[in-house]
């Protein structure tokens, strides 16, 4: 790769600048400067895939993938908000034609924030229930609809929602402010609490038929795998940063805390949280690198891989978290706390993008059919 | 694959290499006209699968218009649209 260790180290001193101290601010709040997500926005950072010709970054998967890690080791909600964003961008890429991708890639890496909707009350890990429905009509469709759940769309100028058309499924463009669209964050969620969850409510939404991506009838199975193997993706870095973060709060605390006259570290069962601690890091980032190759190759086995590095990743980030917890005990039991967050968002990666029940379902059905 | 293979390599012939790829990984035997959603035979996973193994497979971008139902209900619908993005 022609990007040297300065363009990385570039953008990680403008992320660290604009995150600064702050996410344990924000988590208690609820809420991300939306001055900061606009300029991350503006660096094509929160989806720096796309393609140079979008003025995107045009990053590799990998790379892509250690900067969603770098930003989920300092701020959950941050890097779900990159998640989405970096969805959007990529469905659009894949479902758009080649006028709605130059009209909206360039919106996506310019400021402007995205956000998708998939989930509503009866369609969840089963998303063949999805009922809003997108009308055809002339050069118009009307959407009717409500979701739930939508990351970052309290922030977002750009809701892409998933619906039935007369034929399969589509994903229509709404921009957040088209009449007939609510948008009501979701109170006092668990973990990730600033990434702006909100429930979307569209109401004879009207909007242009080039709203419409790629004018729709795509299969549904085909739409929502498309723009899930992004995000599990995202989600599998964004917990590799997780871990990380705990790592290090884990290791710094076990060296400079002292009881019976020893650091933690010498204390051989708190040494063991911190071998199990570096073992999910290390492996949570392998299975990721292995997934993001896969994709950066195009290899069909890539769909199975982006899966299994979601699954564990998310898993090990839920124990390593709790381990994390226990290590600092009462120096991280406060919210806000870089382990506190740790606890509560990773729980949240185990049900996003797919559950870890739903996960072991597809790597079960893997499993079998080899 | 060389160029001259590639032009060779008609739609019959893709179809028939399509519907060696459905026998392998679905486990059954598959028609060229065989709807693969309506007989549940897809699922989510397989195609996306699908998709990338036919841009790997036949050098083509599947994008936009074209990831439409139609295209993929069958192998001979997917050796059409394959052979319409090739030429
Ligand atoms: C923090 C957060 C962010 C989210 N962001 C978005 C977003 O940006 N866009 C969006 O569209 N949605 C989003 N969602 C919604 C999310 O996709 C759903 O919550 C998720 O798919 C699970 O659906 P559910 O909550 O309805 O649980 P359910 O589907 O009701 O599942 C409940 C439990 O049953 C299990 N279960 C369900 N079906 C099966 C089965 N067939 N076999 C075995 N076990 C099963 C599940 O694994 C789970 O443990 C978000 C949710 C959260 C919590």
């Amino acid at each position: 790769m022609s990007t040297g260790v300065t363009e990385e180290t570039g953008e990680r001193a403008l992320i660290a600048g604009l995150v600064g101290d702050r996410p344990g601010v924000w988590d208690l709040a609820g809420e991300i400067p939306t001055a900061v997500l606009r300029e991350l926005g503006r660096q094509g950072l929160l989806c720096a895939q796309v393609p140079e010709r979008y003025t995107g970054r045009g990053y590799t998967s990998e790379r892509n993938g250690e900067l969603t890690a770098y930003v989920g080791s300092l701020c959950s909600s941050l890097r779900s908000v990159m998640t989405s964003q970096g969805m959007a961008a990529w469905t659009v890429q894949r479902l758009a034609d080649a006028g709605q991708r130059q009209a909206y890639l360039p919106l996506l890496t310019g400021g402007k924030l995205a956000a998708v909707a998939f989930s509503e009350t009866e369609a969840g890990s089963d998303l063949s229930a999805i009922g809003t429905r997108i009308t055809e009509g002339g050069d118009e469709v009307v959407v009717d609809g409500a979701k739930v759940w939508v990351t970052g769309a309290s922030y977002a100028d750009l809701v892409l929602v998933v619906g039935r058309c007369t034929d399969g499924a589509g994903v229509v463009v709404v921009p957040a402010d088209a009449p007939g669209v609510r948008i009501e964050k979701v109170a006092d969620p668990l973990g990730c609490r600033a990434a702006g969850h909100a429930s979307v409510r569209l109401d004879s939404v009207r909007l242009p038929s080039s709203a419409l991506l790629g004018g729709g009838g795509q299969p549904l199975p085909l739409l929502v795998t498309t723009a899930l193997a992004y995000g599990r993706m995202s989600v599998a870095w964004g917990c590799v940063g997780i871990l990380r973060a705990c790592l290090d709060a884990v290791t710094e605390h076990a060296r400079t805390r002292y009881q019976s006259g020893r650091p933690l570290a010498e204390h051989q069962l708190v040494v063991r949280h911190l071998a199990e601690l570096l073992v999910a890091e290390q492996s949570a980032t392998r299975v990721s690198e292995h997934a993001s190759r896969c994709w950066d190759g195009g290899a069909p086995d890539q769909v199975t891989a982006t899966v299994l590095a979601k699954y564990l990743s998310s898993v090990h980030a839920v124990r390593g978290a709790a381990s994390a917890v226990q290590v600092l005990a009462s120096a991280g039991a406060t919210d806000g706390h870089v382990v506190a967050r740790a606890y509560r968002d990773a729980k949240l990666m185990e049900i996003i993008e797919g559950s870890s029940e739903i996960c072991q379902l597809i790597l079960g059905q893997h499993a079998l059919s080899r | 694959m060389s160029d001259t293979e590639t032009a060779s390599a008609d739609e019959a012939e893709i179809s028939a290499s399509l519907t060696r790829y459905l026998h392998d990984k679905l486990k059954v035997e598959v028609a060229p006209d065989d709807d693969l959603f309506a007989t549940g035979l897809a699922n989510s996973m397989f195609a996306m699968e699908l998709v990338v193994h036919l841009e790997q497979t036949f050098g083509v971008m599947i994008e936009g218009q074209d990831l439409k139902l139609d295209n993929f209900r069958s192998a001979r619908s997917m050796a059409g649209l394959v052979t319409r993005l090739r030429s």
